[in-house]
């Protein structure tokens, strides 16, 4: 085989991460046209022990990202070199693929089917006014005062635990998520060890006596006349934790920063509230709360005429996707009048997002919520600002907004 | 008995076909397609479910 290829390094093309990061679809326009791209995923000597950049094969256009996801035999989620070489823990689900993600799958859907999710509006709503009565009317960083707690309330009250440790669960989800860059494995692995031991004694504590919750549902659940282990357990606590903060954190962020520099469709959704939907799926195409995730090739496979060897890591960019020309004519535009069937927010296929019914209704309740209460919303005096660590995620994390009770 | 795509509302996420392949397949494009005509009572658990996993809430099932 020929010498590999030269992996390209963002670098090279914008200067720096954070650049990538804040703002990555000029990058990715101009990458799309070539892709996939191989490129530089992790930078060597960053991590200790990784002494060669880890490249992966950059997937930009809508098609071979749609193939990709609905291929997972292909394309497998469970392979992973940054948890093979002992950098980052393995999750149950999405690092995971059949049979034992779809009989974990089947258990826990049910916890996050529509129904359910439906059922839970009116004490997601309670939550969500909560917030707004504590925040009462004028400036505030809604990232720390509103979107940063509604998931982790509504997360830790499905899952049966004190809500009032938000706050540390929130740290555990920035380390957990934040890139190896910014991060010692020391650190990481700390962070996880102290997340392992709690949801450990949260269980223990469900076996002794049991609740209504999500834990007491996954320490009594059976599959076909087995339990699930601890580690499944304790795996899909913290991929609850985990995927389904930052996440929403992110789409409720990104959809009223969307809205404040749009203060004529604010209007129009105060009058006609069946805008709600379309805004918040047209923001999850715009701003997607996830740009990217890992697969790995379990075989030789070409795409966009380009041949992946096995055994290759690839990064598909949800982000880039659902700016593809091709897909969505002025991918740059924010409209409602778009095919909501086509972007790839929440994933296609084996691992489409499990909490997306619960997301969309979160975001859903909020926006409700905000547009009772608020006629008008602006930014506040400082500026909002985007997180610049991870290219994996997208969102605020300082948004100051100026929120008016009164007045049109 | 029989189950019922919406396909106004169906967003393609794929877990019906992935977690119910009696019931329901999926064309190249990810397009779900619904098997058999009829359902016997024995597929009826299997339908409520398919029914209650679809994330878009497309699909429906009519005693007719």
């Amino acid at each position: 085989m020929d010498a590999a290829p030269t992996p390209l390094s963002l670098d090279q093309l914008r200067g720096n991460l954070a650049a990538f990061v804040t703002n990555p679809y000029p990058i990715y326009s101009e990458l799309r046209e070539q892709s996939p791209t191989f490129m530089e995923f992790v930078p060597a000597g960053v991590v200790p022990g990784l002494d060669e950049p880890l490249a992966a094969w950059g997937f930009m256009r809508h098609a071979d990202v749609y193939a990709a996801l609905r291929d997972h035999e292909t394309f497998t989620s469970a392979r992973n070199p940054l948890v093979e070489k002992g950098f980052f823990p393995q999750l149950v689900l999405i690092m995971d693929d059949p049979p034992r993600h779809t009989r974990f799958r089947r258990l826990v859907n049910k916890a996050f089917t529509l129904r359910r999710v439906e059922s839970l509006e009116p004490w997601i709503a309670r939550i969500a006014n909560e917030l707004l009565d504590d925040i009462g009317s004028g400036e505030t960083d809604i990232v720390q005062t509103y979107t940063t707690p509604l998931p982790v309330k509504v997360i830790t009250r499905l899952l049966g635990i004190p809500g009032e440790d938000y706050v540390t669960f929130k740290r555990w989800s920035d380390t957990f998520i934040s890139s190896l860059i910014s991060i010692s494995l020391e650190e990481r692995m700390q962070n996880t060890m102290e997340m392992v031991e709690y949801f450990g004694k949260m269980a223990a504590a469900r076996r002794a006596q049991g609740a209504e919750d999500l834990i007491t549902a996954l320490v009594e659940a059976e599959i076909d006349g087995e339990s699930l282990q601890d580690w499944e357990i304790l795996g899909f606590c913290i991929l609850l934790l985990i995927a389904g903060n930052e996440t929403t954190t992110n789409l409720v962020g990104n959809a009223l920063s969307i809205l404040v520099e749009r203060p004529d469709l604010w209007r129009r959704m105060r009058e006609d509230r069946s805008l709600v939907e379309p805004v918040i799926e047209e923001t999850l195409r715009y701003e997607s709360p996830v740009q990217q995730l890992l697969r790995m090739t379990t075989r030789e496979v070409t795409v966009s005429g380009i041949t992946i060897p096995a055994n290759e890591l690839v990064a598909i960019f949800f982000g880039a996707a659902n700016r593809d020309p091709k897909e969505f004519p002025n991918p740059d535009e924010f409209r409602l009048d778009r095919d909501l069937r086509n972007p790839v927010s929440f994933g296609v296929g084996i691992h489409y997002c499990l909490g997306a019914p619960l997301a969309r209704a979160e975001a859903k309740i909020t926006l409700n919520a905000f547009l009772d209460r608020f006629p008008r919303l602006e930014y506040g005096a400082a500026p909002g600002v985007r997180q610049s660590q991870s290219p994996v995620v997208y969102g605020f994390e300082k948004l100051p907004l100026r929120l008016h009770t009164g007045g049109r | 008995m029989r189950l019922v795509i919406d396909y106004r509302k169906c967003l393609k996420s794929g877990q019906c076909s992935y977690l119910h392949a009696e019931l329901i397949t999926a064309d190249p494009d990810g397009t779900p397609r619904v098997i058999a005509e009829r359902l016997g009572e024995d597929l009826r658990a299997a339908a409520e479910d398919a029914v209650d996993l679809c994330p878009s809430g497309a699909i429906s099932l009519t005693e007719e």
